[in-house]
């Protein structure tokens, strides 16, 4: 036990005197969590589209009222020619042409199909996605409308049934993508902190030459390894603190659940990023290759294939399957799970399980591959 | 120029003496190509739906199978009344949940607006928009389905009024490799570049040979051009790669002048390979370099250069920021050429952006290289 | 026998790969003794203490150390040695106190034992009063010493330093030295590898290294004996390396070589060998300014070995 005392002040030491740690530990987690808070939203509003209106009828400024009303739209010019419409998607001033005919209002009067064309630059396919949805959904209430006027001037009978949704959305009524992202970069920046820095503070023992003498001594693995690792860990703890005061209180993302818990889980998920760090270590020589290997065959796949970003229900089966395998897929349930929904250890209990048998099995693998030898 | 040769040529046996990091560089591009193409979009199928039916009628049946018959939604569960709903949610079971109350059909039959629920989980909210889309697209066809039938019998055609005629330019499958394929592009090009470009000098000063160097009668420009050229062709050689990968595996066609794509990427290499030595100007250790070099190069690419957010939806003075990141401008022209057919005459303004950068960048960091000579 | 000798290695052999570092090693070391393994850069000293101190498994052979096998139980040696590598490896952002506290407590020193050893390693080291100063901030003596002091916190009966003086300037060089007999004395066995040869006449006992082979053992003594019914002649000339291809090609003479712009022939007689010399540089123009009998120093002795083990390698190899 002392030994493994003298391990973890030793690292705390070196960790102080590093003049450079300071502003890596406290300020760029805050730093990252803000600047990418800010920077991603998928909401779809504002969809900056170009009118050309050859009707100008009372219906026609009826459906470009409806569209710039609903807030997913914003009206950015007005043509004369359909032709026109092509330069503004190619360069990118306009998303969305709205293209109505000259016999728009004419045709809705007298009972006959009116036409309406709506080009989309195709190649933000998401965002369009949604946009023509929206659209879609505008314009299919306007048709609605019509035909329930035209139903009551054929003689007011019969009334159609009609189904009225009335969406009730838990935990995020505005569908804020903040509050869907936020937590996701906190568990990422987390993520990548503590497996950079557990993989090169190890590596840079061996390349320095410390590494050496200190396997020579009767020091035995665990000691090494708990001591080496636990500082960074303990880090890793503060880091939540600060990224979730920015969450709560810079992004106004509610934190439901209990803070006891995330920590408790965060400190089972810790247990996996500094285990990876540390099987990282043990297979390269060098710094630069422990950063490389870290971030590119680690952190990018398990950031993708964590369902942080894209739904892992969208992924085919094999890979469904893959993810599994990545730590972050449970952390990111468990993120998402207390911040938002409010579960507790009841409902997570599976997450917690499988971050713990992870966690200690990553950590026994390095464990034992990590030999006090050189060879 | 023979000393120029001499210089490049070390550097390119250097570089194939660390085949670690040269596989790094190309099996990153080869597993992003393969997720994007195959594994990540934001396309919604197989939502975990439960629907609780009050009502038993042939109406809330007719609507509960327009739900559970789409693509869109698997039925998971068909909860009793009086069941603990949003715990569906809660524990995960469930997406959303449709909730038809009791004398819906009766309510439909006399002509009364009836409203049904649906519990949606909001944590993930991107799900969640999509999913209300749906769901409101079906009730919306419901609908229609009910007006047209009530025509029908009164001998009315059910005509839907407005045609929506959508046209979609450029992408018209809408498949998200086609977006992403030159995001994909612009984040490698700047990852490979700056990151080489940056460790390689570095590496040399925390060894010492850059010392060495300096002794020899070589000059700034002769280094300089001597180190970069062997990453302008890795970055190349990468480049190749995922475009050819992306036609085989994907259909990503090149539509517009293959000339003109040559030289925007040449452009935009150029900046960021000036950005990666303005690092290693900086940076005394490896470690530095690289982190110095991920969050202020790769960070933005991939986040603040319009790759899988749109710039319009940031605040402000985030937009003002992503002026000043280089992969902005090459998405723009490269997307305008891969996918719209354009050349690069279409985007000047960006084309003089991008050199606007590689200028300042390269002299900044040829004054900084020169000034430690004097 | 076996129970006295602190080191003691049986056809010990490390490959990499096809390149053999240290092939077929056999020697014996005594409690007590400064052992020194003397050797060119790359000969395979290193490679040997490394096996020695548990830090490389051995191909083949085997080695004991204060009577336990370094392959079957590398632990069980770790906590009785000393081992101070090659490169500096004390934490240069950490004090001398620091690093002094944490190799203590690694080695299980605590308590009052651990005060009282921290303190003789700083008055052993020189560093009394400096226990606050940063470690890298150290000049190269200093940091030297204190090495070594970390070495032996834990009192080892066997202590391993590869290369402790490289790099290092004369003074301080010696002064290490003397740290070294003060160990040796007090019954502290002493494996030392190095090239300065200057150095290894220090040691009680020396072993050659020569591309992973032992070329030689014994005193310093012993080892010089063998130029026993041989004379060493120190021959300046003008022309150096004319003198040295002349000399080199003279049937009579044994052995040449030089060291800067003086040239050692091996003879075997001094009268005879003198005349002969100096007939030979005349007939060349070449007249040596000075023709001495020397005392053959341990340079000679290695390079004799050297030369012998790479003739016999050629040998060999036809």
């Amino acid at each position: 036990m002392r030994v493994l005392w003298r391990v973890m002040v030793k690292e705390f030491l070196q960790i102080r005197r590093d003049r450079r740690m300071i502003p890596v530990i406290f300020v760029a987690p805050v730093v990252q969590i803000a600047v990418f808070g800010f920077a991603v939203n998928t909401d779809v509003t504002d969809v900056p589209t170009v009118l050309v209106d050859q009707d100008r009828s009372a219906a026609s400024r009826d459906l470009l009222r409806r569209f710039v009303r609903s807030g997913y739209f914003e009206l950015v010019g007005v043509e004369e020619r359909a032709s026109e419409v092509d330069r503004w998607l190619v360069t990118g001033r306009a998303q969305l042409g709205l293209v109505i005919g000259p016999g728009f209002g004419a045709a809705l009067a007298s009972g006959r199909r009116a036409a309406l064309q709506v080009i989309a630059d195709g190649s933000d396919a998401a965002s369009v996605n949604i946009a023509l949805g929206y659209a879609g959904a505008l314009v299919r209430g306007l048709g609605a409308d019509i035909q329930l006027e035209r139903l009551r001037a054929a003689g007011g009978l019969a009334r159609p049934g009609q189904v009225e949704l009335e969406p009730r959305v838990f935990y995020n009524p505005d569908l804020k993508s903040r509050w869907f992202y936020v937590p996701a970069v906190l568990a990422m920046v987390l993520m990548v902190m503590t497996m950079l820095l557990s993989a090169m503070g190890v590596v840079r023992e061996k390349e320095i030459g410390t590494m050496e003498q200190l396997i020579v001594t009767p020091i035995r693995p665990w000691q090494l390894i708990v001591g080496k690792l636990a500082p960074f860990g303990a880090i890793g703890v503060i880091q939540v603190f600060l990224v979730t005061a920015v969450t709560v209180f810079g992004f106004s993302v509610p934190l439901r659940g209990s803070f006891p818990l995330l920590l408790g889980l965060t400190v089972l998920f810790l247990l996996n990023t500094l285990g990876l760090g540390l099987l990282v270590s043990t297979l390269v020589e060098t710094q630069q290759q422990a950063m490389m290997a870290a971030v590119f065959t680690a952190m990018v796949p398990m950031i993708y294939l964590s369902g942080l970003i894209f739904p892992i229900e969208n992924m085919p089966r094999v890979i469904q399957l893959v993810t599994y395998a990545v730590p972050l897929r449970y952390y990111a349930e468990i993120i998402r799970g207390v911040f938002l929904r409010g579960s507790a250890i009841d409902v997570l209990w599976p997450e917690a399980l499988m971050l713990l048998g992870m966690g200690l099995f990553l950590l026994a693998v390095a464990a034992l591959r990590f030999r006090k030898r050189l060879d | 120029m023979r000393r120029l040769l001499a210089v490049t040529v070390k550097e390119v046996r250097q570089i194939r003496r660390d085949p670690f990091s040269l596989l790094m560089l190309i099996v990153l591009p080869a597993f992003m190509l393969v997720l994007y193409g195959f594994a990540l979009n934001f396309d919604v199928r197989h939502v975990r739906l439960a629907v609780q039916d009050r009502d038993r009628t042939a109406a809330s049946r007719d609507l509960m199978g327009a739900f559970v018959h789409s693509t869109y939604f698997d039925l998971v569960a068909t909860p009793e009344p009086g069941a603990d709903l949003p715990a569906l949610i809660e524990r995960r079971r469930a997406r959303a949940v449709l909730v038809i109350p009791e004398g819906f059909g009766e309510g439909l039959a006399a002509g009364r607006t009836e409203p049904v629920q649906l519990l949606v989980d909001g944590a993930d909210s991107t799900t969640a928009a999509t999913v209300l889309g749906y769901a409101r697209a079906l009730v919306a066809e419901a609908n229609a389905e009910l007006v047209a039938s009530t025509l029908a019998r009164r001998g009315r055609r059910p005509a839907v009024p407005i045609a929506f005629e959508p046209r979609v330019l450029f992408n018209p499958e809408l498949e998200s490799t086609q977006f992403l394929v030159p995001g994909l592009i612009g984040f490698l090009l700047m990852l490979t570049a700056v990151l080489s470009t940056a460790l390689s000098v570095v590496r040399e000063k925390e060894r010492g040979t850059m010392e060495q160097l300096r002794m020899a009668p070589l000059r700034t420009h002769e280094l300089i051009l001597g180190k970069t050229v062997p990453y302008l062709g890795l970055s190349l050689l990468a480049t190749l790669i995922i475009l050819v990968a992306a036609r085989l595996l994907f259909g990503v066609e090149i539509r517009g002048p293959y000339l003109d794509l040559l030289v925007v990427v040449l452009l935009y290499l150029f900046g960021a390979l000036g950005f990666g030595l303005l690092i290693s100007t900086i940076a005394h250790t490896q470690a530095l370099a690289f982190q110095a070099g991920l969050i202020t190069s790769m960070l933005p690419a991939i986040l603040l250069s319009g790759f899988i957010f749109q710039i319009r939806m940031m605040p402000a003075w985030l937009q003002g920021i992503t002026y000043l990141v280089p992969a902005r401008y090459f998405l723009v022209i490269l997307r305008g050429i891969i996918l719209k057919g354009e050349g690069l005459a279409t985007y000047w303004t960006q084309v003089l952006a991008l050199a606007l950068y590689g200028f300042i960048v390269v002299a900044l960091a040829s004054t900084r290289l020169a000034r430690r000579e004097a | 026998m076996t129970d006295n000798l602190a080191v003691e290695l049986r056809e010990l052999s490390k490959h990499f790969g096809a390149f053999k570092a240290v092939d077929r090693v056999s020697l014996t070391v005594e409690e007590g003794e400064i052992f020194g393994f003397l050797g060119a850069n790359g000969a395979g000293k290193s490679t040997t203490i490394r096996m020695l101190c548990g830090l490389l498994r051995p191909t083949s052979g085997s080695a004991r150390v204060m009577g336990i096998d370094v392959a079957m139980e590398p632990e069980e040696v770790k906590r009785r040695i000393g081992y101070m590598s090659q490169r500096f490896s004390l934490y240069e952002d950490l004090t001398v106190a620091q690093n002094l506290r944490f190799f203590g407590g690694v080695y299980g020193l605590r308590g009052a034992e651990a005060r009282e050893r921290e303190a003789w390693a700083l008055h052993m080291s020189g560093l009394e009063g400096k226990e606050g100063r940063l470690t890298g901030e150290l000049p190269g003596g200093w940091k030297q010493r204190l090495a070594l002091a970390c070495a032996v916190l834990h009192r080892p009966r066997v202590v391993f330093l590869d290369e402790p003086t490289s790099g290092v300037d004369p003074i301080s060089r010696r002064r290490f030295w003397r740290l070294i007999d003060e160990m040796a004395t007090e019954g502290i066995t002493v494996f030392v590898t190095t090239h300065y040869l200057d150095e290894a006449e220090h040691c009680h006992r020396l072993a050659l290294i020569h591309a992973g082979r032992l070329v030689a053992l014994g005193t310093v003594s012993e080892l010089k004996r063998v130029f026993a019914g041989r004379v060493v002649l120190e021959v300046l000339a003008p022309r150096v390396s004319e003198a040295l291809e002349a000399l080199g090609a003279a049937p009579w003479v044994l052995e040449t070589s030089v060291f800067g712009t003086r040239i050692h022939v091996v003879v075997h007689d001094a009268e005879e060998g003198r005349r002969e010399i100096e007939a030979l540089l005349a007939a060349q123009g070449n007249g040596p300014t000075s023709v001495e009998r020397i005392v053959p120093s341990l340079e000679d002795v290695f390079i004799h070995h050297v030369e012998e083990a790479e003739a016999g390698a050629r040998e060999a190899r036809r």
